[in-house]
């Protein structure tokens, strides 16, 4: 399988800020938000579609240090939402108001909101005049409402609100029936909740505290240590990506991962992704040889610069040489008026010094030539390279052969060295056979008479009982040196992508089968068909067979494909023999339970199951309208006053603030 | 003032709810009575041994291999995912 996988690393869109028309101004439209853990789905109720879709993320930037004399900072701008393009680069900034599945960091929720109200376009002055449909994880505490409610009302000045169960609302949504067992598979969580009879069994309802960020962080995890070289090249994004569309839950695990143990099946049905990586620059690949030939040219060239410029003083001497020569005649002529006229013009003083020019001439002319002669020896003569003691052969075909023999030998002499490694550290500890063997040789060696040391082998007890690194490894890393930088300049260079590239094996069906094995990670909860199976147990027979003729699966994490086979064999595995079972897939695990709750926002009886703000005052923060879709509401009961504490509780200082606030 | 979800979940626990109330503590899951399965830490094939010197498990002789030339940063890690890192054993 040759195809490799090629990452798109997504990037966001920022969101358009969407016109507020006046229909939906005026008209009391209700604001549907659904607030996931992983994303936030916001739109109208009248609307068919979300207008916003955004990871509920914000990204605060640090302030930039403050310099003295500069001006007063300039705080970055908090990124929201989708307005973070690259998640990458301010991984490290980034906040959710969620804790698991659960609203607590209401600063965040709060700047969150904002984004939601603006990019709606929503310009009212100083509230946002519509109710709000928003989602709760199942069995929020009350606590985490209060809060929510607060904000509402008294930041934004909703005129009313309705929470209700996301899981609840897709199911609703896919109208199938009245009595199912809902599997939702968040973010954070995993939540199995009964519904018999349009009633939720919220006392046998149970959740794993298991999703798809744990999912995330554990192949992100697994991979960096798969492959240390490439961790800042693994992102949870890219890693996000995989898990999206490349994963899937095994049929049958332990059958499934026995067949990789098969090197061929491994080869067959390996994936292969493809990291970004930067093609090596030209100077080290392509021109390994052109570098040889670079040189070899630059330096024939100098060669005929010499030689040129020898020839050319060659002939500069020989002329000199020949007019010397004639004023020597001259004087042997007797002319020796004429000879003293001519040598002023070569600055020279007399016949002497004349003998003497001619002798340095003469000398230097043969040495020119002498030289000439060498060079021109020298450029038929092959030049020999200074080489290393690994030669490879010319020959292709011995050249493979001395390939993997180079390989072996530096394989076979860097397990050597490890090996030695090895034993130094483990001797370096104790308990260790490497210690016990260590201290049996001194022993030995302090017992041994007269005789140590007539044979030279003797001497090698102390190599074995040292703890420094002798000569012997010494040598070793020597001859790991020279086979490394032989390889290093023979090994065919491989195209960098191979290196580049990640290899998805097991890996794809061991990060998601994290669902049902919380044990892979550490978690000692039961997994998805255990715990299925648990709720079973406590209900009547008749009622189980209910429910397992209806098992509802929702949420992001159920797309995985493959869940479903997975669910109906083991709701067969799990059931009585011949009993009947049945998985349904929401619609769109996404989107759904944003569609149930704009269908909730729509219905008639909507204005009864809001909670208004006159409600909130009176009833306090926590306080809930019940519906079909919702959690059950119970009242706060008050904390048990301990007299010997002191009685200033956080819920005592809250009713206060509402009292005042009425 | 900013609670984390586990202090909101300690109070929530402290104060005297009535017998039917279902809380968010109560829906836990149960823990796992099977026994687990044991997976090679770094490829995920069952595993029948375990390293005693890095407390990796491992699937053959030639992981064995390189389980042992792991340095120590990475067999950590591998650890620390299974959850099997613990300060003391």
């Amino acid at each position: 399988m040759d195809d490799v996988l090629v990452l798109k690393d997504y990037k966001t869109i920022p969101d358009i800020v969407h016109e507020y028309a006046p229909s939906l101004k005026f008209g009391h439209i209700p604001l549907v938000i659904d607030n996931g853990s992983y994303q936030c789905r916001v739109g109208w109720s009248i609307y068919d579609e979300p207008y916003l879709t955004f990871k509920n993320l914000i990204a605060r930037p640090r302030k930039d240090r403050c310099k003295k004399d500069a001006d007063p900072p300039v705080t970055p701008p908090i990124q929201i939402g989708n307005d973070i393009v690259n998640i990458e680069a301010v991984r490290f900034q980034l906040k959710t108001q969620f804790d698991k599945n659960i609203v607590t960091h209401f600063e965040v929720q709060e700047q969150v909101c904002d984004y939601i109200f603006s990019h709606l376009g929503i310009d009212s002055e100083g509230h946002v005049p519509h109710p709000i449909v928003m989602t709760e994880a199942f069995v929020t505490p009350n606590y985490s409402r209060q809060l929510m409610s607060e904000l509402l009302f008294e930041a934004y000045g909703i005129p009313a609100v309705s929470y209700g169960v996301d899981s609840l609302f897709s199911f609703y949504r896919n109208g199938i029936g009245d009595t199912a067992l809902i599997v939702n598979c968040g973010y954070h969580t995993i939540h199995f909740i009964p519904v018999l009879k349009g009633k939720v069994v919220a006392e046998r309802a149970r959740r794993i505290n298991l999703g798809g960020s744990e999912i995330i962080s554990y192949m992100h995890k697994l991979l960096q240590l798969k492959y240390p070289v490439h961790v800042n090249a693994i992102t949870m994004s890219r890693i996000e990506e995989i898990l999206h569309e490349h994963c899937s839950i095994a049929l049958d695990y332990q059958e499934e991962i026995r067949k990789w143990a098969n090197p061929d099946y491994y080869e067959a049905n390996v994936k292969r992704v493809q990291l970004p990586f930067v093609q090596s620059s030209s100077s080290s690949t392509l021109t390994a040889e052109q570098q040889k030939e670079r040189k070899k040219e630059m330096a024939r060239r100098l060669l005929e610069i010499n030689a040129r410029k020898r020839e050319e003083r060659l002939l500069e001497d020989e002329e000199q040489l020949n007019q010397l020569l004639a004023l020597q005649e001259l004087i042997e002529d007797g002319e020796t008026d004429e000879f003293n006229e001519a040598i002023k013009a070569f600055d020279i003083k007399n016949y002497g010094d004349l003998q003497r020019q001619i002798a340095n001439l003469n000398v230097r002319i043969e040495k020119n030539k002498q030289r000439i002669a060498a060079a021109a020896n020298a450029e038929e003569v092959v030049e020999t390279r200074p080489a290393g003691r690994y030669q490879p052969p010319n020959d292709p075909e011995a050249f493979q052969v001395w390939l993997e023999e180079t390989r072996a030998k530096y394989r076979e002499v860097s397990a050597r060295r490890e090996a030695r490694r090895a034993r130094r550290a483990a001797m370096a500890k104790r308990r260790t056979a490497a210690a016990a063997e260590r201290m049996r040789a001194i022993s030995r060696l302090a017992a041994a008479g007269d005789d140590f040391g007539y044979r030279d082998s003797d001497w090698d007890v102390y190599k074995s009982i040292s703890r420094e690194a002798d000569s012997d490894s010494e040598a070793d890393g020597e001859r790991l040196v020279e086979l490394e930088e032989a390889l290093r300049e023979y090994e065919p260079a491989q195209p960098s992508q191979y290196h580049h590239q990640l290899h998805l094996a097991i890996e794809p069906i061991r990060a998601p089968e994290l669902m049902f094995q919380p044990s892979m990670m550490g978690n000692l909860e039961a997994g998805l068909a255990e715990t299925m199976e648990y709720v079973f147990k406590h209900f009547s027979e008749e009622d189980q067979l209910l429910l397992a003729n209806n098992v509802f699966l929702t949420g992001g994490c159920s797309q995985f494909p493959g869940l479903k086979e997975r669910l109906e064999r083991e709701l067969l595995e799990m059931r009585p023999f011949q009993s009947s079972h049945k998985v349904v897939m929401a619609k769109n695990p996404n989107l759904d339970a944003w569609y149930g709750a704009r269908d909730f926002a729509g219905s008639n009886d909507f204005e009864d199951w809001c909670i208004s703000k006159e409600e909130y005052y009176e009833m306090g923060g926590e306080y809930l309208k019940e519906h079909h879709a919702s959690n059950r509401y119970y009242k706060s009961p008050a904390p048990l006053i301990d007299n010997t504490l002191t009685p200033a509780g956080d819920a005592n200082v809250v009713k206060e603030e509402i009292v005042v606030d009425c | 003032m900013w609670r984390s979800l586990k202090q909101i979940l300690t109070t929530e626990r402290t104060l005297p709810w009535p017998e039917e109330a279902v809380l968010y503590y109560s829906i836990n899951a149960p823990p796992t009575f099977k026994p687990t399965k044991k997976y090679s830490d770094i490829s995920g094939l069952p595993a029948p041994y375990i390293d005693r010197h890095s407390k990796l498990f491992y699937s053959n002789a030639e992981e064995f291999a390189t389980v042992r030339s792991l340095p120590m940063d990475i067999t950590a890690g591998y650890l620390q995912l299974r959850g099997a890192s613990t300060i003391v054993g």
